[in-house]
């Protein structure tokens, strides 16, 4: 998984995401362990103890069913996560060029 | 390691040897490409075979060919397909007809290329299922473009049936 | 209609200017599709991992991007009958969101697709004759050809039928799927060029010889991070040998290409450093080495491909062209669309028109469903069912009676397919981007859709002429920025989208790589920075200057003020 664009930084937090393996769907582990579809349902860890959480998840990544887990940088000053670069707020919340898709709205279900 | 032939898991009577390994003076053995010489040093008549990197160009081998049964050709990944114009030169241009013996990391899904380019058997990477390498053999019938094989015409253009294989 | 009646292969099918498969080669696809379905059950039984799934899928063209897996489907050398087309909109309805996406390589992605979806997908394009085979991955990928191939005034010989056998040869070739890196080809019958031979790494242009068929060839081109205009390797390649020399050529690639460094594997990076001379005696040594007689491609065997392409029968009544005439004289929007729009074809009567998928505003090379649907039913109507993709990202209806150009176009109308902006500021290539691409910096699509809102006004953009924008989301330049007359490079800058922009590229004959003008720009400085590109060439050029010509007469220096000076 590319990972250029994340830009974890020393400080502040991060959420984990991955992509779902069967359809391909970006996805965020949320407070149960279990993965979400919607980064506002994504844990936020403190980026202290985020690697052994990265480690923990990519080591489960064949039994849940998700490829290349890695770790977004979020900005400080939100209740909904918000990460910092576009890369990942596009990956978070659709592409800009079609709103009809964006991920935390009541988009078109997926058509299968 | 298990060896396969046409698809069937068949018994290596090869040992392979290491560049500090001592040589052993009777038996059929695999030497490294730096050990060549020590290898062409034995008895007449003892089977000898060499490995090959896969950054050497198989024309290195042209004088002492014809004291080899085998070349092994390697796959440091299987992204890596250097070992795929190595073996098809050593048929084409040095009309090898000794074993060419595919080691490294293969995948399952490279087999038809292998022997169509000229490949005799495969040293099966760890915990590899001979089952897919099996199937892998039998999957395809047709090809597009001639290979060392030579397999016969099917039909028109370029295509060749694979079904019945030379050898 | 005098179009039913044609010359064609016995398969039923419509007469359209690609091979005709038979039961060998569905049997053979077939089988390729139950391969990657048992690839697929092994990857999501956990017998294969990730590393050892992502090379088989991507040589099935399927691609883990941003937001899902994408699919790309090959269009080999860009032409599709109307049963295919119709069968892509399927797709693109039911397992996709309604739409796809033609590439600067004449191919079609899917960009929602499901990967477990994906192995019935392939199913069912190849119940249409059609596969997703090599369009990723480190192999040859889809063969790519001269848009106007078959029916271009200016051609010298149809390059498709060589187009196929170099399909088919470099199918699973068994010596040359696992390159050090992706290999692409372009084939053109014409002087003019259309496909970029110069900038692909082999580039082929076909031309009648004394004794048949030749190539002059073209290796070591390509864009990426390091643009290479390639070099001329050899003249007059007879046909017999056409595949015997290409085996060399990739062969010593495969063997001396680099593989420890992923931006520097690609041919172009070996060219240079063995000197094109170096390159061209170690090509003829292994070409002087091999069985000459194994390689050798006999003429009986183009004749046989050849034979399995249709051909349409061209007799537009004598009056065609008057009508067209005609009609340009009592309809100005229709006169102006076939100024932009078409290209002279070789037949009396007939004429080549382009379908652009860049609407004002819109996203370029995307068309829904229902425009896929209804460009397959225009095609049954007016060009022999034969629909090409161009490079451009654009669809080319190839043999068009000039007396039904009028209806065409009211068709085209109907189905929002109408734009008149061919060649023109308007008519951008993007590539993906940011938005879809997992390898991007920055967004292509927003700036594409708002230079094309910018200069939608047909007048202006007929009075800028001939500009050709390319815009890239990154250094891998898919959108071709380096070979536009402006050329936009989208970069990252600490997280955020920047802009560079490149002028004086070309892709054809007077191929040329573009040269940065200056510091790269946030977004929204971007779109105005052309504008100002624009205007300054509007009061420097001369009588019939293009943009480009402009620009290689004065230079860098006043764009470069015209952009920065003033902001």
């Amino acid at each position: 998984m590319d990972v250029r664009n994340n830009r974890r930084q020393a400080g502040g937090s991060s959420v984990v995401t991955a992509n779902r393996l069967l359809d391909g769907r970006i996805v965020w582990l949320a407070e149960d362990g279990a993965w979400s579809g919607r980064i506002d349902a994504a844990q936020v860890f403190s980026n202290d103890g985020i690697e052994a959480v990265i480690d923990t998840a990519t080591r489960r990544q064949q039994a849940d069913g998700v490829v290349g887990v890695y770790g977004v940088q979020i900005g400080d000053d939100s209740t909904t996560p918000v990460p910092v670069t576009v890369r990942e707020r596009i990956r978070a919340f659709g592409p800009t060029v079609h709103p009809e898709f964006a991920t935390l709205t009541e988009g078109p279900p997926d058509v299968r | 390691m298990p060896l396969l032939e046409n698809g069937r898991l068949v018994e290596d009577r090869w040992t392979t040897v290491g560049s500090d390994d001592t040589l052993p003076t009777t038996g059929p053995v695999i030497v490294p490409l730096d050990r060549l010489e020590d290898g062409l040093a034995r008895p007449a008549g003892e089977k000898l075979g060499v490995a090959l990197p896969s950054d050497a160009d198989v024309a290195v081998l042209r004088a002492a060919l014809p004291r080899l049964a085998l070349v092994a050709v390697t796959f440091p990944t299987f992204r890596d397909g250097r070992a795929f114009s190595q073996a098809r030169a050593l048929r084409e241009h040095l009309d090898f007809a000794g074993e060419v013996r595919v080691t490294g990391r293969p995948l399952p899904d490279q087999y038809e290329f292998l022997l169509r380019c000229g490949a005799s058997t495969v040293q099966l990477p760890d915990g590899a299922d001979p089952a897919v390498w099996a199937q892998a053999h039998e999957r395809f019938t047709t090809a597009y473009q001639p290979s060392v094989r030579d397999e016969r015409a099917e039909g028109f253009g370029l295509r060749r049936f694979l079904g019945q294989a030379a050898n | 209609m005098s179009a039913e009646i044609l010359a064609t292969p016995d398969t039923g099918a419509a007469p359209v200017g690609h091979y005709a498969y038979d039961q060998v080669d569905r049997a053979f696809l077939h089988d390729r599709v139950e391969q990657f379905r048992d690839q697929v059950a092994r990857r999501l039984s956990g017998a294969l991992s990730e590393d050892e799934f992502k090379p088989l899928r991507l040589m099935n063209g399927l691609y883990l991007q941003l937001h899902a897996y994408m699919l790309r489907v090959a269009i080999p050398y860009g032409i599709l009958d109307s049963r295919q087309m119709r069968e892509l909109a399927h797709i693109a309805r039911t397992y996709d969101r309604d739409y796809g996406h033609f590439t600067t390589r004449q191919n079609i992605q899917f960009n929602w697709i499901r990967l477990e979806d994906t192995p019935d997908i392939l199913a069912r394009l190849a119940a249409v004759d059609m596969h997703a085979i090599q369009t990723s991955g480190n192999c040859i990928r889809n063969i790519t050809c001269d848009q106007f191939a078959g029916a271009a005034v200016d051609e010298l010989l149809d390059p498709r039928v060589h187009a196929e056998i170099l399909r088919q040869w470099s199918t699973l070739h068994p010596e040359f799927s696992f390159l050090p890196r992706k290999f692409k080809i372009a084939i053109s019958g014409s002087p003019n060029d259309r496909v970029a031979a110069r900038f692909h790494d082999i580039g082929l242009v076909a031309k009648p010889g004394r004794h048949g068929t030749v190539f002059d060839v073209f290796v070591g081109g390509g864009m990426g991070r390091t643009p290479v205009v390639g070099v001329h390797l050899r003249d007059n390649l007879p046909e017999e040998d056409l595949l015997a020399y290409l085996e060399a050529m990739v062969r010593v690639y495969n063997e001396y290409g680099r593989r420890d460094n992923i931006y520097k594997a690609r041919i172009k990076i070996l060219v240079q450093a063995l000197s094109a001379e170096g390159y061209r005696e170690k090509v003829d040594a292994e070409f002087a080495a091999m069985d000459r007689a194994r390689y050798r491609l006999p003429p009986e065997t183009v004749a046989a491909i050849r034979a399995r392409f249709g051909t349409p029968v061209l007799d537009a009544p004598s009056d065609a062209a008057d009508r067209l005439a005609e009609a340009r004289r009592t309809d100005a929007l229709f006169d102006r669309w076939v100024r932009t729009n078409t290209h002279p074809h070789r037949a009396a009567g007939y004429i080549s028109a382009v379908v652009s998928l860049k609407p004002d505003g819109g996203i370029p090379g995307d068309a829904t469903s229902a425009q896929i649907d209804a460009i397959a039913d225009i095609a049954d109507r007016f060009s022999f069912g034969e629909i090409r993709i161009s490079h451009m990202q654009n669809i080319v209806l190839g043999h068009v009676r000039q007396d039904q150009l009028h209806a065409l176009w009211q068709e085209l109308g109907r189905a929002g397919l109408a734009s008149a902006n061919i060649g023109l500021i308007g008519d951008i290539i993007a590539c993906p981007g940011l938005d879809y691409c997992s390898l991007a910096n920055a967004r292509s699509i927003p700036i594409a859709q708002k230079l094309s809102a910018r200069f939608a006004n047909p007048a202006l953009q007929e009075r800028i002429g001939d500009l050709q924008i390319k815009i890239s989301g990154c250094i891998n330049a898919c959108g071709h920025h380096h070979a536009g007359h402006i050329g936009i490079l989208g970069v990252d800058k600490k997280g955020e989208e920047f802009f560079q922009l490149t002028l004086g590229g070309s892709a054809g004959n007077d191929a040329a790589i573009g040269q940065i003008l200056g510091p790269a720009l946030p977004e929204d400085a971007t779109v105005d920075a052309i504008a100002h590109l624009v205007d300054a060439y509007l009061v420097h050029r001369t009588d019939g200057e293009r943009f480009l010509d402009t620009y290689r007469r004065l230079g860098a220096a006043l764009f470069k003020d015209a952009v920065y000076a003033l902001a």
